[in-house]
């Protein structure tokens, strides 16, 4: 029952924090219809400015969340005001190759600054502890405390996308471009916004997952991949929809330890025979399929 | 008008002649050794190790050392090429098969090398060797312990250390002697207590053989194989994998891991409370400095297999002074990693030395001649000799593992104590594994 529990638990905590990474994409997705490949790559930045923003001022990783949302922000206003603004003006074939670009330039830069190793978090106030739900569930504290914030970002974007007048605007500039440039909304400066504030959500979802993952300049290309995922799953430009979506997501990741629940619990030989976990990333993209060929909005879509 | 053209003609091939001839003369005076390691990327702390090594190596090998008592320390350079020095040209795999067999390539059709040493990652080595075998280049490897790359048959390939086959039934070696109170300090161990086992091992070529290895040597020595895992050495998190290896319920926990995948694994064991009474590293990341020092007190009952511990200075005074010279270079003492890159390039010293010339045939048939006493190296096996036929061709013969485990001791610095064989022990073994 504990491997059960266990594997509830990593999946919900780890999920909470896939769809701070997934808010990102849904919202730039949202309000301008432009598909973010080097969306992984903010990620990988937020993990880096996490890592040596704790490494440099001497203080625990957990909060540099504000330097981390700082310059995922203004990184995100200039790529926008820079880059991307100039792309919505071609076809919709440059505007992915344009972001594909992006990537790749990002992640060049990133191997040029940090080089190849791998960097991880050793030292801070959670790293290393770890906490005893009982019934066998030990969770570590840096994942609990990932979760918790990743959901109190992610609630924090939700009000300010759907309580405020601002949300508002960005909304209508989402819908109806045109429409809202006729009822006095400066669309060009929500786009810059939508970046501003997608970008600043992947790299504060990239500081809290530093805590727990290690960084390389590569890391980028897996979270874009399960942040499609997401977005497909929870529908284009839903940001609820990213929420559960992500959710749902770190539960399929955990799929091989559902599968260690029935192989221990009825002792069935052949089940302890299958590399479950080598292919744990595989259900998520065989749900990303399965939804895009089922129901392409998918589940809270609005946007076709 | 005729004769000027004549005479300067004349000058021409004069100068000619003696530019092609100059070079040469000052180039024999030089041998080139490629050396392929991971100087970045996630084994870019064992690469660090490796090169520090085979560069002491080149050193002693170019520069006489009246106190070192090895036949390489007595001259400066080849004796037998005319005091032919040694240069190392280093490059970086990033533990990249593709990108080392490139490297390799590089080396030997710009660089002109006259050998390889490397390349640490055993799925390297496979590429690199087939390399090195396609243009007739010797290859001399010191630290690739998988099985299958001496089983190819390659006529330009030796490798000096003992292999994961050896390794790996050293563990069960051990495993049977807790069961038969053979272990030092530890009373006899029920085998029902250490009867379940579970494997979690890196994805290339060197894990996923140490996995195959263990299946075989479970069902050879009866245990009860529950788990056995194999994962991405650069996975960013491995907290799945050790959720599974928990379910599983094993009494003995074997890994085989590169550097941050080792370091995370027991941060994430840690993390999860996950209790084996034994766990076992595959050497590499097991035995780095950065293994050590990123993990501190929590590593301390936990066993890898190695080929040198700083401990067996004090059963061979030769390791002690090498040591000593390492360590003022590095700050850190020899390990499994810097004690056979070192011995690497000092086979490649004996074999140049034997052979006379950069000829490959000469190196070739000296290599395959070669008998280093065991005297001559820090690593404390019987010598090298390389096998010439029968089923591993190239293989050290004269090798031998030392099963080491983490402990503290009176001054409250970790180290590594010999635990395997159980007749050259340094300490008591600590089991069951400690609670975290």
């Amino acid at each position: 029952m504990d491997i059960l529990l266990s594997s509830l638990v990593a999946g919900i905590m780890f999920g909470m924090a896939l769809s701070l990474v997934a808010l990102g994409l849904t919202i730039i997705f949202g309000v301008m219809d432009i598909v973010n490949f080097a969306h992984g790559e903010f990620l990988m930045i937020g993990m880096y400015t996490g890592l040596l923003t704790a490494q440099a001022a001497g203080v625990d990783p957990l909060l540099t969340l504000p330097a981390a949302a700082l310059v995922g922000f203004v990184l995100g206003v200039l790529c926008y005001a820079g880059f991307v603004k100039y792309l919505l003006r071609g076809p919709m074939i440059a505007q992915l190759l344009g972001t594909f670009g992006l990537m790749l330039f990002l992640r060049n830069m990133a191997l040029l600054i940090f080089g190849a190793n791998d960097r991880a978090v050793h030292q801070g106030l959670l790293v290393g502890k770890s906490i005893d739900l009982g019934m066998g569930v030990i969770i570590p504290a840096t994942k609990l405390a990932a979760a918790g914030l990743a959901a109190v970002s992610f609630g924090a974007v939700w009000l300010l996308m759907n309580r405020t007048k601002f949300g508002k605007a960005l909304t209508a500039t989402a819908l109806n471009p045109q429409g809202a440039r006729y009822m006095g909304i400066p669309t060009e400066r929500m786009n810059a916004l939508a970046w501003g504030i997608g970008c600043a959500s992947v790299t504060i979802a990239g500081a809290l997952i530093v805590n727990f993952w290690s960084v390389n300049p590569y890391i980028g290309l897996l979270f874009t991949m399960l942040a499609f995922a997401i977005v497909a799953l929870g529908g284009f430009g839903s940001v609820p929809g990213a929420f559960f979506a992500g959710i749902v997501v770190g539960l399929i990741t955990e799929i091989p330890g559902f599968w260690d629940f029935l192989t221990y619990t009825f002792d069935i030989d052949w089940m302890a025979d299958v590399p479950m976990t080598s292919f744990k990333y595989m259900w998520v993209y065989l749900a990303y399929f399965l939804i895009m060929v089922v129901r392409p909005r998918g589940l809270f879509g609005w946007k076709h | 008008m005729k004769r000027t053209l004549k005479w300067t003609t004349a000058a021409i091939v004069v100068v000619l002649a003696f530019g092609l001839l100059v070079p040469t003369v000052v180039w024999a005076k030089e041998i080139k050794i490629g050396v392929i390691y991971p100087l970045t990327g996630g084994a870019a702390a064992a690469g660090r190790e490796l090169r520090a090594g085979a560069e002491l190596a080149a050193d002693i090998a170019n520069n006489a050392m009246a106190d070192l008592e090895m036949a390489m320390a007595k001259n400066a350079g080849i004796k037998s090429m005319g005091g032919a020095k040694i240069t190392l040209i280093f490059k970086d795999h990033e533990g990249n098969p593709t990108l080392g067999a490139d490297l390799a390539k590089k080396l030997i059709l710009d660089d002109k090398v006259d050998g390889l040493l490397g390349c640490y990652h055993s799925s390297v080595t496979k590429t690199v060797s087939a390399v090195a075998e396609q243009y007739g280049v010797p290859m001399i490897n010191g630290s690739s312990t998988s099985p299958g790359l001496t089983e190819r048959g390659f006529k330009w390939f030796w490798r000096t250390t003992p292999h994961d086959r050896w390794f790996t039934k050293d563990l069960f070696e051990l495993l049977k002697g807790l069961s038969e109170g053979k272990a030092r300090g530890v009373a006899k161990v029920s085998k029902q207590d250490i009867m379940k086992l579970a494997s979690a091992c890196e994805k290339t070529e060197w894990g996923s053989f140490t996995s195959t290895l263990v299946e075989e040597f479970s069902k050879e020595y009866g245990f009860d194989l529950r788990k056995s895992l194999l994962y991405a050495k650069e996975a960013p998190d491995l907290s799945s994998e050790v959720r599974s290896l928990k379910a599983s319920r094993a009494d003995v926990m074997l890994f085989a891991s590169y550097t941050s995948d080792a370091i995370l694994m027991i941060k994430t064991l840690d993390a999860q409370k996950v209790q084996p009474k034994v766990l076992w590293g595959q050497d590499a990341g097991f035995e780095t400095p950065e293994f050590q020092q990123t993990l501190g007190d929590s590593i301390v009952g936990i066993l890898t297999r190695t080929v040198f511990l700083p401990k067996v200075v004090e059963v061979k005074p030769l390791a002690g002074k090498v040591n000593k010279m390492y360590k003022e270079r590095t700050g850190n003492d020899l390990s499994g990693a810097s004690a056979r890159s070192f011995t690497g390039l000092q086979t490649w010293v004996h074999v140049l030395e034997k052979a006379g010339s950069t000829d490959p045939k000469a190196v070739q048939a000296a290599a395959n001649a070669i008998e280093i006493s065991g005297s001559e190296l820090v690593v404390p096996w019987a010598g090298i000799k390389f096998s010439t036929s029968g089923k591993e061709i190239g293989q050290n013969e004269l090798g031998s593992g030392l099963i080491g485990q983490y402990q503290k001791d009176a001054s409250g610095n970790i180290g590594l104590e010999i635990v395997y064989p159980f007749d050259v022990t340094t300490a008591d073994m600590i089991y069951p594994f400690p609670k975290w």
